[in-house]
């Protein structure tokens, strides 16, 4: 059932389609602490099209670290992030991260959130309008563009900054964590909505990368999985997930692939 | 030349300001409590507290005469003066932003307060107070600066009684400055100067360190490190043991209590109960606002009757002229105020975003700032008046008081404004370099938005500070061995001058105009900036953690 795969034999594509693009990569990235201690160590991850990847590890082992290096938001110890083959060494709209707090600015409209996401590039005010009114609508937020973000439910301000973050017509979505500050029934509802918001063919999204804790969310949503464990973290695994769309938690295979997640992670050593 | 009397008095000017920033602090708690508390009583606290920070030192003087060294009398009565006045340097700025914190209080943790039925002053202790930390740490700063801006016209001031000049004075080194300077002893003025430089160092350093580990720990959710203690002082570990024990015998007495049924205790307090405490601290903040505002009004009329007839006419027909020298200030004020916010803004934003450079700048504007302006201004004047009075004949005492205004209020907005960007949560950050935003972008859109509400109190107490600025630089008289500064017209000069010249009544007369049109602009202005910085601008809401 599972395909476990190694980091090494993902990048080298020996699992993938040769057509199939690869979107973002990096080379043995690592992070240390300003007093030097590593948080991880030498992880080589890639993202393909159209691919959804979810990284998951216990606490500490620096998922939310890694996210913000692969967007450049923190600047590595080593490695090299590429995307779609240019070495990414500044922040960049193409890599958007969307925040495990939710971010929206209380003195904004939520069209005014979204169409911050533009003032970077060059459209005029209208165009900037219909493009944030339309990723709203994307998101299911149509009617409510003129309310201001204390005005709406935990939800709707998720969507809020999900659709900023398409707004900008990024290449790669980053989300930490994104459902974990959401009541269960909307987190349920977002997560099923996730996929086909992300993968929109009104967005430009090529790929997207989730890190969370919630496992049974990892197997409804990814295609693949990056398993980080032990100090500093490494990728200590890669887990192919193979079944079709809706997936539903009744059944036996998403079990499999929870439980073989769950294994994972309680590895007590790390293979050198 | 006597090291030991410059020690002492070093030491005695810095206490005497340290004690008074402390009484600031908590009756700031207090007053500020009560304002929230009562509608009635906030609306007269903020515009007096306005006003009373617009009004100059110098301006005082009548009431300190009065009320202090006439009525309580001998060194007593001066030292009261002088509390009174470096008091006035610190209290209104510290009281303004203790007031401005409590009103920015975020919705929810109010909520929460409510809910777990805190009741009022466990709600001031868990919540209030703490959340007017990071404000009052950077009020500080320009306290403890203000504070020794007016050392020399607070510790000693000399008054103009039946044509022969009079000297009070209490020990500190204003006084020492001030007397050495009179008779010509300048290198017991350079030495206190160095000592001054010491002490303001040294004191600035702690408030520093002081700042960082109260927005780390106090402000919600910023990128700085909450310190834990372990790398304290030895008195500062003990410190922290303390409360972290007290923390411990807290909670056995709250375990104690919950021995009782919860359902009990809710029983006890019930709606009465509660109706009657509020009823309660609503009478207490009434009656304290009706005292404090009693004793305002009778020391005013004490002073007001102690004027002849004729005299008042003589001060009324003045009036329109007097208006005029308030509107030059006020366009001297709006000059000064622009410059210092477009360097604040620029100067702190850049810091902010360059860690290494704020680390070495900071420690310089917070040492430039806390020495005293009065002291070193004169230097500043005598290298470059042969250049600006040829170069610019007809402005160049413009420029100065323009330089020495801007000395004495800049530092307001600057800090305040680099305490709010130090406050803005890390997801903003990574917002606006995720979307690449640009530094006029990031600064209309994003950063003064965030630090609106500092930037308010920062507006507000460069505006009020920029006044005393003025007070000093429109009228100073032997600034240089052959020179006066002194301006063409401006209210402050009139104050000063009248001062100088033994005629109370009159200054005390446009300080009064001045209080009323200063009320007015609380009033409409500040109070209304403040209801929206509330309403719209608490960054804390824009983080959602559910």
């Amino acid at each position: 059932m599972t395909s476990t795969l190694s980091a090494q034999s993902i990048l080298d594509g020996a699992e993938k389609e040769p057509e199939v693009r690869v979107e973002l990569e990096c080379h043995d990235l690592s992070y240390a602490y300003p007093n030097g201690k590593l948080v991880f160590k030498d992880v080589n991850l890639t993202t393909f099209e159209d691919e959804l990847v979810a990284i998951v590890g216990p606490t500490g082992t620096g998922k939310s670290t890694l996210l913000r290096c692969l967007g450049a938001l923190l600047k590595p110890a080593s490695g090299h992030v590429f995307l779609q083959g240019k070495e990414v060494v500044h922040p960049s709209s193409k890599i958007s991260l969307i925040h495990q707090s939710i971010a929206t600015f209380p003195w904004m409209t939520a069209l005014d959130n979204v169409k911050l996401a533009l003032k970077c590039k060059k459209v005029d005010d209208k165009e900037a309008t219909e493009i944030s009114e339309k990723m709203l609508d994307v998101v299911g937020l149509k009617g409510v563009e003129n309310d201001y973000p204390k005005e709406m439910s935990g939800g709707m301000r998720q969507r809020i900054a999900i659709a900023r973050s398409l707004a900008a017509s990024p290449a790669i979505l980053l989300m930490d964590e994104p459902f974990v500050h959401l009541d269960e029934i909307t987190a349920t509802g977002l997560r099923k909505e996730i996929y086909s918001l992300v993968f929109n063919p009104e967005t430009s999204l090529k790929s997207a990368i989730l890190v969370s804790h919630n496992l049974n969310e990892v197997v409804e949503l990814a295609d693949r999985v990056y398993v980080m464990n032990g100090s500093p973290a490494k990728i200590t695994d890669v887990i192919k997930i193979e079944f079709p769309r809706p997936r539903s938690p009744k059944d036996p295979l998403f079990f499999e692939y929870a439980d073989k997640l769950y294994s994972d992670l309680n590895l007590k050593e790390i293979a050198p | 030349m006597d090291l030991l009397l410059i020690g002492f008095a070093t030491l005695a000017t810095v206490a005497r300001v340290l004690a008074l920033i402390g009484l600031s602090i908590l009756t700031g708690w207090l007053l500020a409590w009560l304002a929230i508390k009562n509608r009635t009583f906030e609306n007269a606290y903020v515009p007096l507290v306005n006003a009373l920070e617009s009004i100059p030192v110098l301006a005082f003087l009548p009431i300190v005469l009065v009320v202090f060294v006439s009525r309580i009398g001998g060194v007593l009565g001066v030292e009261v003066s002088a509390d009174f006045l470096v008091f006035d340097a610190v209290a209104w700025n510290i009281w303004i932003g203790i007031y401005q914190a409590f009103k920015t209080v975020p919705e929810n943790l109010l909520e929460v307060a409510e809910n777990n039925r805190l009741g009022s002053l466990r709600t001031l202790r868990l919540l209030y107070i703490p959340h007017s930390i990071p404000r009052i740490s950077s009020n500080i700063f320009s306290s403890f600066a203000d504070a020794f801006f007016y050392i020399s016209v607070s510790e000693v001031f000399s008054i103009t009684v039946q044509g022969q000049p009079v000297i009070y004075k209490t020990f500190g080194i204003g006084t020492v400055i001030t007397l050495a300077t009179q008779a010509g002893d300048y290198l017991t003025v350079y030495y206190s100067l160095v000592f001054i430089a010491i002490a303001v160092i040294t004191i600035t350093a702690l408030i520093s360190v002081f700042s960082k580990r109260a927005v780390a720990k106090y402000g919600v959710d910023t990128v700085g490190e909450i310190h834990r203690g372990r790398h304290y002082g030895r008195w500062l570990a003990f410190h922290d043991q303390r409360q972290r024990l007290s923390k411990y015998t807290s909670r056995l007495t709250v375990y104690q209590r919950r021995q009782r049924p919860i359902q009990e205790e809710e029983d006890e307090i019930s709606a009465n109960t509660r109706h009657r405490r509020d009823m309660m601290g609503k009478w207490v903040a009434l009656s304290a606002g009706a005292i404090i505002l009693a004793y305002l009004l009778y020391s005013s009329i004490a002073l007001a009757v102690s004027i002849p007839f004729q005299q008042w006419m003589g001060y009324l027909t003045s009036t329109p002229f007097l208006l005029y020298n308030m509107a030059v200030d006020y366009v001297r004020v709006a000059i000064i105020t622009a410059a210092s916010l477009g360097v604040a803004i620029t100067l702190g934003y850049y810091m902010a975003t360059h860690a290494r450079a704020g680390a070495v700048i900071s420690p310089l504007i917070q040492v430039l700032a806390a020495f005293p302006a009065p002291t070193y201004f004169p230097l500043i004047y005598v290298a470059t008046l042969p250049f600006l009075s040829a170069a610019l004949p007809t402005f160049y005492v413009e420029i100065y008081i323009f330089i020495l205004g801007f000395l004495s209020c800049f530092y307001y907005i600057f800090f305040d404004f680099w305490i709010g960007v130090k406050a803005i949560p890390s997801e903003f950050w990574e917002v606006m370099q995720n979307h690449e935003l640009g530094f006029f972008t990031r600064m209309k859109r994003i950063i003064l938005p965030a630090t609106f509400p500092y930037l308010v109190t920062g507006l507000s107490s460069t505006i009020n500070s920029c006044w005393a600025g003025l007070a000093i630089g429109e009228y100073w008289v032997l600034i240089s061995p052959n020179h006066d500064l002194i301006a063409n017209v401006g209210m402050m000069k009139y104050i000063s001058l009248n001062l100088a010249n033994g005629n109370v009544g009159a200054a005390a007369y446009v300080s009064l105009l001045f209080a009323v049109v200063v009320i007015v602009y609380g009033l409409f202005f500040t109070r209304n900036l403040m209801d929206l910085a509330r309403k719209k601008y608490v960054v804390e809401e824009g983080i959602y953690a559910a």
